[in-house]
């Protein structure tokens, strides 16, 4: 068995890889990727975890984040559709009305 | 043919706050202590307990809590979003323009000139035809 | 008719509610409020009756009946009843002339066709609850409430005609010069309190008599650390300052004729027989309390005469009616403090009783000729109104028969007494009520001509303009007060005949000293005597002293009747005063008193209030300000984190995250 650190470890680092996405990028739809990268690397923990502890239950609830991050995908194409109507544009950086 | 290239234009500043919470997360890892692996059984089916474990049944030779609640609203989740997108792409005077829901134009306005050129085209089109028929 | 003193509050309460209809409903009401005000007032007079019949029978009422400010080791601030024969007779005289105001504003008022009669007759009664409450109050406090109560309805009811450019600067004067009284008053109250932990005016726990223990020794009061007795005289004028304003005495006097721009009604209810009679009543109420101060007495003798004598000089050279009454009240209260600082209790009360009548005689009087003369207060375009006014005539006539002090109208017998009392206790040895005597006696001389100028400029001779020759009729609701009234003026005398007593030896007439005499122990006429300071000394003999003084001040007044006699009771009179010629000017202007106050105000009054407005602006509000300004701009500078880009914000989230772990790390021993 690989000692937890290394997953753990693995796990930050594709964690911190979405974050890195997060902030730099500037079109909408890389924008959810990274978001998806954050997701995935807390599915990395909860399966590793799963095995870790000898309980399966890790591993059905990474089965449902999964399922969840399907699901806010898809209501976030769907914002970044209405977000070109409104701005002719999918660059986040270009969509700065709400502020003082 | 244009390779990936890294984007130059944008500042890499903000970056620097995730490679510094990678630092945090790497220190905790490294200094916590975790207790003794157990492991699953060499011979148990993990996907038969998985599949169980989402009915409640506990018929699994893994162990497992019940996940029957979580089952169904994440079904009801799953439906939810389906509504939600379609509603967000909609646009605002849907009600008589079906056709027009495929473009991908992103529910701009369409130009005029585009179905206007197609249906008269058609029409002199026709006329022509019954000209060219008599003669 | 033990439990009628359980009714005393309703006395005071009737017109309150008759003020309540008025405003509420007077409008709708076919008199606008008359006959609620006529209802109230009527109830009120009998209830008093009442209450002195049964008095008379029976022991004095003191009651506290609300306990508003509950004191924590501190004082209690309540609300009472004290009905004792000073304040039983005064709510019969107020009702009275209440009730008769009411009755003649109905032809004054109704019957001319003015309007907002509902606001009138609002005022009208409120400010007879405020003044009945005032009559009954127990303590100083309640006292002062209502003191300011009766001072707002003045300013109500002078500017009662408030569209007009008088008017409302005569009510805004009145009430500016009396609150600058009441402002020495208030600091009296509080004085009061401090130094003897209550108010009340009877009882043993009242202060007279806690002031007086601590003369003898035998109590401690905190006198701030002056001599008791010095204390108690600066307390007494701090009060006193209340008192001049309210009563119109030298220098706090100017309002009183201009607030004769108010309904000649009012000016009969409340600057002739009521209001400024609260002023000379607070002292008789307190009377235990002045007599312990020799300082004090004097100076409202002094302060007495003084007035007596100028305004007495002031309404000599008069044009209006109403003017030379007005004056002419000033003078009268002038001899009332006479009587008081001179040690007269039961003289300055007898006056105080005598002048509520004749006066609202006077200007009730006055009143009906206005009427006849289509609102004309000038005296130089009336004349001949005898022949056809004859009820209003010989009322009028009456009134200033006893005004002038001419024997046996009601008037003589109180001037007397007051003037006697002040001479024996003179001639006791102080030097300085000998000279107040002398402005009092001399002010009998120009009394009596300035009456009896009024009386024959505006009624006899020939009548000097159409107007007179043909005045507006006057209906019964004006005659019949007229005639109560005059009636009063004619008999009241009888209640304390002294000189008759003292000069024919009959004993027991002195009625209103005996009536005086039946209150609680330290209230009474008798406990005043043998407190006072002074001591009686004659002129060879009581019964000669009697009849000098009687003999003295009734020839000065005869003297002055038989002057404007021969100069004005003439077919065609002319403006003798202008023989005076400097002197008249002076006295027109009243003695540049209203310029000089004016002068203060705008001189002194003002820079300082703008000194203290910068201090407001600049500092208290300049702090207020300093404090908002600061969130202002911190808010203003915060506010720039929302910039509207997604990814500072994501930043922010990170490094949130970032030191939200590595500080629970720290404090959780992760490391």
């Amino acid at each position: 068995m690989v000692p937890p650190q290394w997953y753990l470890l693995l796990a930050a680092a594709v964690f911190c890889i979405g974050v890195f996405g997060v902030l730099t990028r500037r079109n909408a739809l890389i924008f959810l990727m990274s978001v998806e990268l954050m997701l995935n690397a807390a599915n990395i923990n909860l399966v590793y975890f799963s095995q870790y502890w000898g309980n399966v239950t890790g591993q059905t609830f990474s089965l449902f984040t999964l399922a969840l991050a399907a699901a806010e995908v898809a209501i976030g194409i769907g914002i970044i559709l209405v977000l070109y109507r409104n701005f002719d544009d999918v660059d986040v950086t270009k969509a700065v009305t709400m502020r003082w | 043919m244009s390779r990936p290239e890294l984007q130059s234009d944008i500042s890499y500043t903000k970056g620097l706050a995730a490679l510094a919470l990678f630092v945090v997360m790497a220190a905790v890892v490294f200094a916590a202590d975790f207790g003794p692996a157990q492991g699953f059984p060499s011979d148990a089916n993990v996907t038969e307990s998985i599949g169980y474990a989402m009915f409640n049944l506990d018929l699994g030779s893994v162990p497992a809590e019940g996940f029957l609640v979580a089952f169904l609203l994440i079904a009801v989740v799953l439906d939810v979003a389906l509504d939600g997108a379609l509603y967000l792409a909609k646009r605002e005077n849907e009600d008589d323009e079906t056709l027009t829901a495929l473009i991908a134009d992103g529910g701009r306005t369409l130009r005029r000139t585009v179905a206007d050129d197609g249906v008269d085209g058609d029409e002199t089109h026709g006329d022509a035809a019954d000209d060219g028929g008599d003669r | 008719m033990a439990g009628i003193f359980d009714f005393a509050p309703a006395i005071a309460l009737l017109p309150l509610f008759s003020f309540l209809i008025a405003l509420l409903a007077g409008r709708r009401m076919p008199k606008g409020g008359a006959l609620a005000g006529i209802a109230a007032t009527a109830g009120s007079l009998l209830l008093s009756l009442a209450t002195m019949l049964s008095l008379a029978g029976g022991e004095p009422y003191h009651a506290t009946l609300y306990v508003w400010a509950q004191g924590v080791e501190a004082v209690d601030l309540t609300l009472g009843v004290l009905i004792d024969p000073l304040s039983a007779m005064m709510l019969v005289i107020v009702s009275l002339v209440a009730f008769l105001v009411h009755v003649f504003s109905l032809g004054y008022m109704n019957d001319e066709g003015e309007t907002g009669l509902a606001r009138y007759y609002a005022g009208l009664g409120l400010f007879t609850f405020s003044m009945l409450s005032f009559v009954m109050a127990d303590n100083l406090l309640m006292a002062f409430m209502f003191f300011e109560l009766v001072g707002l309805c003045s300013f109500l009811l002078i500017g009662f005609w408030f569209r007009e450019r008088g008017p409302p600067s005569a009510a805004k004067k009145a009430f500016l010069v009396t609150r600058f009284g009441d402002y020495f008053f208030l600091i009296g109250v509080v004085a009061i309190f401090a130094t003897f932990g209550t108010a009340q005016f009877a009882g043993s726990e009242s202060f007279p008599h806690i002031a007086e223990q601590a003369l003898h020794g035998e109590a401690s009061v905190n006198t701030l650390g002056f001599e008791p007795q010095t204390w108690f005289t600066i307390v007494g004028l701090l009060i006193l300052g209340g008192v001049i304003g309210k009563s119109a005495q030298f220098p706090l006097h100017t309002w009183l004729p201009d607030a004769m721009e108010g309904p000649t009604p009012v000016s009969a209810l409340i600057h002739a027989a009521t209001m400024v009679a609260a002023g000379v009543y607070l002292v008789a109420r307190m009377y235990g309390f002045y007599a312990l101060s020799p300082t004090a007495l004097a100076i409202i003798a002094f302060v007495g005469g003084f007035t007596a004598l100028v305004a007495a000089t002031m309404g000599v050279v008069k044009r209006e009616i109403k003017q030379v009454l007005a004056y002419s009240t000033i003078s009268q209260y002038g001899y009332m403090m006479l009587g008081l600082g001179a040690g007269g209790y039961v003289a300055a009360t007898f006056h105080l009783m005598t002048h509520a009548f004749f006066k609202a005689l006077l200007f009730l009087g006055a009143g009906s000729v206005i009427i006849a003369m289509h609102h004309n207060e000038n005296m130089w375009d009336m004349g001949g109104l005898k022949e056809r006014m004859p009820v209003t005539y010989y009322t009028f006539l009456a009134g200033s028969l006893a005004l002038a002090g001419i024997f046996p109208f009601a008037g003589f017998w109180s001037k007397d007494e007051v003037l006697y009392e002040t001479l024996i206790h003179g001639l006791g040895g102080s030097p300085l009520l000998l000279a107040a005597y002398a402005m009092g006696l001399l002010a009998v001389f120009f009394t009596g001509f300035y009456t009896f100028r009024m009386v024959f400029l505006t009624f006899h001779g020939e009548p000097r303009t159409d107007t007179a020759r043909d005045p507006h009729g006057v209906r019964w609701n004006v005659k019949a007060p007229l005639v109560v009234l005059g009636t009063l003026a004619v008999v009241a005398g009888v209640v304390n005949m002294v000189p008759v007593e003292k000069l024919l030896g009959i004993g027991g007439i002195d009625f209103l000293h005996q009536w005086l005499d039946g209150s609680f122990e330290g209230l009474t006429a008798h406990h005043y005597e043998e407190v006072l300071p002074y001591s009686s000394a004659y002129l060879g003999g009581e019964t000669a002293t009697v009849a000098i003084g009687a003999a003295v001040s009734l020839g000065l007044a005869l003297a002055g009747a038989l002057l404007a006699w021969r100069l004005y009771n003439v077919p065609e009179p002319v403006e003798h005063t202008d023989r005076l010629g400097g002197v008249k000017t002076l006295l027109y202007n009243n003695y540049y008193q209203d310029e000089y106050q004016v002068w203060l105000a705008e001189s002194v009054t003002y820079p300082l209030s703008r000194a203290a407005d910068k201090f407001d602006q600049g500092i208290v509000d300049g702090i207020v300000n300093g404090v908002s300004s600061v969130s202002l701009l911190s808010g203003s500078r915060i506010k720039r984190i929302q910039t509207g880009v997604v990814g500072t914000y994501a930043t922010l989230l990170t490094l949130g995250l970032t030191a939200l772990l590595v500080v629970v790390g720290l404090l959780g021993g992760w490391f």
